[in-house]
This record gives C-alpha cells, sequence and structure tokens, in this order.
C-alpha cells in the first residue's frame, strides 16, 4: 500500500470554483438562505423519544424463580444489581470485540510493517490481555450468578457504538496511524469503562471483584499510554512510510 | 381460523393508507421479543415485495387492469415498509443476515414437511441444507469480525453447525432448476413455492446490498459467495412455479398466499403490538384478494375454482425450531447433488457444475476460510472452556 500523498482528490469545492458560483446562483435564486431553523426535526425526534421502549432489559440472575427480578433475585448490595449487571455486560461485549479488533489491526502491522519483532509482540501482548480481561469477567458474571453469554442493553449499545471503529480497522486501504487512531477511541472509552466499573463493585462491596477489575484498569492505562505514543511517533516520524 | 377466501371482503384497498409516521413505527426489541417475532417480520417482508414484483410484471402485460394494480401496490408497498421498519438499528447488518437465514431455515423446515409433493418436498430439504449452513459460516464471521454470539439472535431454537459445506453450493445455471408444478397442483404446493421464492428474493437482495458496506475483505468475498447462492436459490424455488400461469393467475394465487401467510404470523404471534398488525395486513389482503378475484373474473374470463382447486387454506408454516427435523435431515442427504432437474448422489453431479465450481473457487473459498476450525460456543469462541489458559 501507499502512504498518503498528495494527489487529485476531488471532493472540495475549491477545486472548481467556477462551478461552484454557479451552485451558489442556483441557490440564490430557488432555495435562498435564511435562518436556520431545525425545529421541525427536533420536535419529530423529540417525540419518538418520549415515546420509545427500552432496547431491553437485564435477564434475572441464572437459577432465579421464574418471573424474578433483577434487584430482588441478586444478593448484590450497595449498587443497583440491574445497573451493575448491565455495566459488567458491557465490559465483557466490550472486551470480546477489542480482542478481535486487535487481532485486525495485528494483520494491518503484519501486511504493513513487519512480520516479526516488538511492536507485533506489543500488539499480540495487548490482544491477549483483552482476551483474559473478557474471559475474567465472565468468571466474575458467572461467581454473582448472571449469565456471561446474555446480551446486555449497554452491552448492545456498545456494539453498535464500536462499528465505525471495527470498520476503520479492518478496510485494507486505512493505515496503520489511521487504525491506531480508531483504537486509541476504543482505549479511551475502555478506561472510562474500567473506571467505573470498578467505582460501582467496591461500592457493591465486592472487594476482590473490584480488586481484579482494578488491575485491568491498570492493563488497559498502559494501552492507552502505548497507542497514544506510538500514534504520536508514527505521525512525527514516519510520514511518507506507508504505516502513515 | 378458518378463512374462506371467496366469502371474506377485508379492509377494502381505499381505506389502507398510513402516514409516515405509522410506517417508521416502534421497532421490536433485539434482546427481549422472541426470536420468531423476527422471523415473522422478515418473512412477511420478503412476502410484500415479492407480491409487489409479480404485481409490476402483471401491470406490464395488462393493460386493464393497470388502474388496480397501482393501487394494490401502493398498499403492498406501505405494509412492506411498515413491516420492515420493525427491524431496530441495533441489529448490525451481520446480525440481520443471522436473523435472515434463521427464517430460511426454520421456514423452509416447515414447508418441507408440509409439502404434499414428495420431489418438491425434496427441493425444499434440498436447499435447506444449504441455507443451514450459510447461518454456520456467517456466525463464525460475526464471532470472529464483531466478536458477537450468533446465538443471541437465534436464541437456541436452530442450531449453529455446518450441513452441505457453502462452498459445493455453487452450481452451473442449468443445474439450478427444478420440474415445476402441474397446473392442477395442490393449493399448498403453490402457496409454498412462492413464499419461498420470495424469501430468498429478499435474502438475496439484502446480501447485495449490505455486501458492499463491510470494510473487511473476507465479508465482502462471503456476502459475494452466499448472494450468489440465494440467486440459486431464487431460480430454484422460482422454477418451481408453473411457466403456463398467466400474471392475473399468479396475482391471484399470490394474494391467497400472503393471506395464508398472515394468517400463519396472527394464530402463532406472541408479541401483542405486532400481532395486532398481522391482524391489520391480514384484513387488506383479504381486501386485495377481492380485487384479484374481481380481475381474474373479468379480463381473463376464467374459473378462479380452477386455479385455486380449493378455498379453503391449507395448513399453515409452523413458526418453531424444527431440530430433529433438521438433524434427520442433514444425516441422511448432506451429500445430495443435483443435475439438470434431479437430486443425484455425489458422485453423479452435473459435471458443468464442477467446471463452474473450478472457476469461482479458483482464489479459494471465502466461506471456507471465515470458518477455518470454527465451533459455535455459547458467548463466541473465545468462551470455549477447552481454551481457558
Amino acid at each position: 500500500m501507499e502512504p498518503t500523498l498528495l494527489g487529485h482528490n476531488r471532493t472540495g469545492s475549491g477545486l472548481n470554483p467556477g462551478d461552484t458560483q454557479l451552485m451558489l446562483a442556483a441557490v440564490s435564486e430557488l432555495s435562498p438562505p435564511g435562518r436556520i431553523s431545525t425545529r421541525q426535526s427536533d420536535a419529530e425526534r423529540i417525540s419518538y423519544i418520549t415515546d420509545a421502549d427500552s432496547l431491553g432489559s437485564i435477564p434475572p440472575p441464572l437459577g432465579a424463580s421464574p418471573g424474578a427480578s433483577v434487584e430482588t433475585a441478586s444478593s448484590l448490595t450497595g449498587v443497583s444489581p440491574t445497573v451493575f449487571f448491565d455495566k459488567l455486560g458491557e465490559r465483557i461485549a466490550f472486551e470480546r470485540g477489542s480482542t478481535r479488533l486487535y487481532e485486525a489491526l495485528i494483520a494491518k502491522y503484519v501486511a504493513l510493517v513487519d512480520s516479526d519483532g516488538a511492536g507485533l509482540e506489543t500488539l499480540q501482548r495487548i490482544r491477549s490481555e483483552e482476551l483474559d480481561h473478557f474471559r475474567m469477567l465472565c468468571d466474575v458474571a458467572t461467581q454473582l450468578g448472571a449469565d456471561p453469554t446474555a446480551e446486555t442493553p449497554s452491552g448492545d449499545v456498545i456494539g453498535t457504538a464500536s462499528m465505525g471503529l471495527l470498520q476503520v480497522v479492518t478496510d485494507p486501504r486505512t493505515t496503520l496511524a489511521q487504525c491506531l487512531n480508531a483504537v486509541l477511541t476504543a482505549e479511551l472509552t475502555d478506561n472510562a469503562g474500567w473506571e467505573l466499573l470498578t467505582e460501582l463493585a467496591r461500592a457493591a462491596g465486592q472487594d476482590e471483584v473490584a480488586e481484579r477489575f482494578a488491575e485491568a484498569l491498570a492493563d488497559e492505562e498502559e494501552h492507552e499510554a502505548i497507542v497514544t505514543a506510538w500514534l504520536k511517533s508514527l505521525v512525527t516520524d514516519a510520514v511518507g512510510t506507508p504505516a502513515v | 381460523m378458518t378463512l374462506d377466501l371467496m366469502n371474506e371482503k377485508g379492509t377494502p384497498a381505499a381505506q389502507q393508507l398510513m402516514s409516515w409516521k405509522e410506517l417508521a413505527g416502534k421497532p421490536i426489541s433485539k434482546l427481549d421479543d422472541d426470536a420468531f417475532t423476527r422471523v415473522r417480520i422478515i418473512l412477511m417482508n420478503g412476502l410484500e415485495l415479492d407480491s409487489l414484483r409479480t404485481k409490476q410484471v402483471a401491470l406490464r402485460m395488462n393493460r386493464d387492469a393497470r388502474v388496480e394494480l397501482a393501487e394494490l401496490m401502493r398498499a403492498e408497498h406501505q405494509q412492506a415498509t411498515a413491516i420492515n421498519w420493525l427491524i431496530g438499528a441495533d441489529h448490525s447488518p451481520l446480525e440481520t443476515t443471522i436473523a435472515y437465514e434463521q427464517v430460511a431455515i426454520e421456514v423452509t423446515a416447515s414447508v418441507a414437511q408440509l409439502e404434499p409433493d414428495a420431489y418438491l418436498a425434496q427441493a425444499y430439504r434440498y436447499a435447506l441444507l444449504e441455507d443451514f449452513d450459510h447461518l454456520y459460516r456467517y456466525s463464525a464471521l460475526l464471532d470472529r469480525l464483531e466478536g458477537k454470539d450468533a446465538n443471541n439472535i437465534v436464541q437456541g431454537y436452530t442450531d449453529i453447525v455446518p450441513a452441505r459445506p457453502t462452498v459445493v453450493h455453487h452450481r452451473a445455471p442449468e443445474h439450478d432448476l427444478l420440474r415445476p408444478y402441474e397446473r392442477n397442483a395442490a393449493l399448498a404446493t403453490k402457496l409454498h413455492a412462492l413464499t419461498l421464492t420470495g424469501g430468498e428474493y429478499q435474502t438475496h437482495d439484502y446480501y447485495m446490498t449490505i455486501g458492499p458496506l463491510f470494510a473487511d475483505p473476507l465479508a465482502r468475498q462471503l456476502y459475494a459467495e452466499i448472494a450468489s447462492v440465494e440467486a440459486q436459490h431464487i431460480t430454484h424455488y422460482g422454477s418451481m412455479i408453473n411457466p403456463d400461469e398467466s400474471p392475473l393467475e399468479r396475482l391471484l394465487v399470490g394474494e391467497a398466499c400472503e393471506i395464508w401467510n398472515y394468517a400463519a404470523c396472527l394464530e402463532q404471534e406472541t408479541h401483542p403490538r405486532i400481532k395486532a398488525l398481522w391482524e391489520r395486513f391480514l384484513d387488506y389482503e383479504l381486501g386485495h384478494f377481492q380485487v384479484a378475484l374481481r380481475l381474474f373474473k373479468d379480463i381473463e374470463r376464467r374459473d378462479p375454482a380452477e386455479v385455486l382447486a380449493q378455498t379453503q387454506l391449507p395448513p399453515r408454516i409452523e413458526f418453531r425450531g424444527h431440530r430433529e427435523f433438521l438433524r434427520e435431515t442433514i444425516a441422511r442427504e448432506t451429500a445430495l447433488r443435483k443435475d439438470g432437474t434431479e437430486f443425484v448422489e455425489e458422485g453423479k453431479e452435473g459435471r458443468t457444475s464442477l467446471e463452474y465450481r473450478d472457476q469461482v473457487n479458483a482464489d479459494g473459498s471465502p466461506s471456507s476460510a471465515v470458518s477455518e476450525t470454527y465451533s459455535w460456543a455459547p458467548g463466541t469462541e473465545l468462551a470455549r472452556p477447552d481454551l481457558a489458559a
């Protein structure tokens, strides 16, 4: 793949000033600019939000009697069990997705940079830690009576939110730097997610679980630092290479 | 529910219009609603789109029916929109694909058991084993690309295992054809063929639309490969239909087909809001049938009884998991192949299919590559207990 270079990008209106003038003349005659208003769209969206059903629910704990709610069937105290299991499901979905995201990033690195060496080892280690986090979360969910295979509403939402990141990293045309930018978004979100989940575990009096979460948070802080530094290094020191 | 096609008047076509907001109503819940509610939604969207297709052909071939057909198409289009918009945006395109394959599997399994013609029942089982394999290949992609468990969609009703491998689904065109049913075939036979043709058409068109939206090159290859098989399935099921039927005859049977399917949905739906929609659209279709009946009598000057054979609708599709039937069929018929319109043993497949396959698989098999070593496990293969450190 070629590096990002100057070329024949056709998207800007500045490239064809004559056509742009003709377009503006048409606008002036047929849809002259006035005060900008999105009032009707806003009202429509608000109406849908007011009327909407939720994305879904949290399943009752495993083994709970039929019809039991999470709130009554869970032994968790100090936090809302519904919120805790929803956020736990979010992290399960995210860590599992991140494992796959790093697999895609590793393919990119091998194709564009090196099929060996320290960079690859770092990426493989991070991917392995994401997988460890996923499996640890599944253990914790099971230990607390939740089904780790259930998709919770926040797990569903984080899947939707991550789709753009996945599209960036799996596109054969993107550079390593562009992919690292997408992965940085993931890592920043991941750090905030682990901080919140660790706090919730502490509030629930689940000290041993909170400790395991804090260890995962420390890993993620390192991942974020690595990705941030790597991205900075590429855009300053590797301009003109296929990685940028 | 007993419906007498000749005597149920339904909702008059003039009273069937909906506003844009009604068309873009509340979607179902991906997480909480039963998988078979989504199965019915996808199936009925496919049938509505196929009914539009049938009517467009009839429009081009009937000067005297143009106004009525245009009116019917306006209603059918609105129905298709209201139904298709029930799928929530938190379904990724690949998750919706999993749902499409579940529709193909469970609906075809039911139809295969209902079909009175032994040859056509074989044909349903044949393509069923291919859609069943597609579910396995797409599930592997969902797991390995998006990190998601296909069972969040199929909800334990449908097994996620290989059947006849997708890599051998590719046949030369002449081997996709079937012997059509006779003109005096049972009404059930006609309804089954139309239902599956519409379903496969929709699946093909969906894959052709979303395939290029993926960035991942393997996903793009897999959609290209399976869309091609779905195109074969349109021919497979479409060639069941008697080619001597007139467009207005097909219109009449098509309206009966929609009634039959909406009645099945209404009888088995567990979601109150969606059940009310099926009831409303069943009444719409009964109204459409009356228009089709009038056109058939006035323009073709024929007795509807010679087309419908019976006016009581046959037994309905059963919307449920058909696990045992599927396992038996996989065990018995995975090795079957096609030679012209006939089903043959593996070594007797039509030679031109082997040549065609050599060409399309020349650069590798996307469906094989994406599912290499794949075994479904609860929570994705990353959660497999045997992989614990």
